[in-house]
């Protein structure tokens, strides 16, 4: 595994750069059709449409010219391969940036998830003024709506109309963490 | 041809009103914005921004100054932002000082809300204040937004920490304030 500076490594997974060879296996679990609808890509790229190479390739460029944010590969430390990718970004407001996992379905269950959460939040509250970090959720994904409350995150509601899925209107579910919150979370971990 | 409400029109920018709008960006109380810009925009910058605006058929926002019908003068600025559409749209507004408690903000409101859902058939419309602003969630609150969520401590301004507001109003909602509009667009299940 490659060496990264502080503090993007845990047991078991390391956060690195995205490199622009990283677009094969970027596209392989992005056109997974379990993660359609909640691949966190930037704006104009399709949440749910088939992704091609040169569009991902795209992507990375996109994420690399971030000025307030950074998506790093999540790379699990068993195998060293790119298990999925986390985000972090404070564009409107570095008092409030907002955070996304997205884990490959061949690696999910793991953990690995939570730990890049866990890293992302980490570096959100003791490497910049954070005070309150959101996430934001399509309500019909339950399964990681239960991972952000698991991770100390509470519902601060439901904006209705996100969008169409399955025939339906689904709502975007914002989560929010206030730095306080994680502090006791830190203090209640090691003890 | 402008949209024309009860007290207001809608009308496009001008070059003209670009001082207007500096002003309005330079007052604390008017820039209506989460967080404080600092009040030192010019009016040549706000030219400069109007210049840049380039003829697109692929609008996903628009500005629109209110124009007092009774008296003719500008009364500040309403606008919608990051429309998707047939689906949703985040509304602004900033209204000067002197029209406060007049009227011309909810008539404002209304007329945009009116061609948002009558004209570009959205099916939510939304938008984001703070606890510090209750006139504008009192403003929302008059043409029928609900506050749907409350990020706490989301806000520090006017030397302080509030929660930021998501207020939305669903379109069968709106159509059910206005009786006299009927609603034809075809349903999407809940």
């Amino acid at each position: 595994m490659p060496t990264t500076p502080f503090p993007f490594v845990r047991e078991t997974i390391a956060l690195r750069a995205l490199e622009p060879g990283d677009a094969p296996l970027l596209q392989r679990y992005l056109n997974h059709p379990a993660l359609a609808g909640r691949r966190y890509l930037p704006d104009g790229v399709s949440d749910v449409a088939p992704l091609s190479l040169r569009q991902v390739e795209g992507v990375i460029e996109q994420w690399q010219k971030d000025r307030d944010a950074w998506t790093l590969a999540v790379l699990e430390a068993a195998c060293g391969t790119v298990a999925g990718h986390v985000r972090a970004e404070w564009e409107w407001d570095p008092h409030t940036p907002s955070v996304s996992v997205v884990i490959s379905p061949d690696h999910q269950r793991r953990g690995l998830g939570s730990a890049a959460l866990d890293l992302a939040l980490r570096f959100l509250f003791e490497e910049t003024p954070a005070h309150a970090v959101s996430m934001w959720i399509a309500s019909w994904n339950e399964e990681a709506v239960a991972f952000a409350r698991r991770n100390g995150f509470s519902e601060a509601g439901r904006s209705p109309r996100g969008g169409v899925h399955g025939g339906r209107f689904y709502s975007q579910i914002a989560l929010d963490l206030l730095r306080r919150e994680w502090r006791e979370r830190q203090v209640n971990r090691a003890t | 041809m402008p949209l024309e409400g009860t007290l207001v029109v809608l009308r496009e920018e001008h070059r003209e009103d670009q001082k207007l709008l500096a002003a309005l960006r330079n007052d604390l109380a008017t820039q209506a914005w989460g967080r404080a810009l600092p009040p030192d925009y010019t009016e040549e910058m706000h030219v400069k921004r109007f210049e840049s605006l380039e003829f697109s058929y692929d609008r996903t926002s628009a500005r629109f100054i209110i124009v007092e019908k009774a008296s003719g003068e500008t009364a500040g600025l309403v606008s919608y932002t990051g429309e998707q559409r047939r689906l949703s749209a985040s509304i602004g507004i900033i209204v000067a000082r002197p029209f406060w408690g007049t009227g011309v903000a909810y008539d404002a409101q209304e007329t945009l809300l009116r061609f948002l859902f009558d004209e570009l058939g959205l099916r939510e419309v939304h938008l984001w204040t703070h606890t510090g602003l209750p006139k504008a969630i009192g403003l929302a609150e008059r043409s029928g937004f609900g506050v749907c969520i409350r990020l706490r401590e989301a806000v520090f301004k006017f030397g302080g920490l509030f929660d930021s507001v998501v207020m939305s109003l669903l379109r069968e909602d709106y159509y059910a304030r206005h009786p006299e509009l009927t609603d034809r667009m075809p349903r999407v299940e809940e």
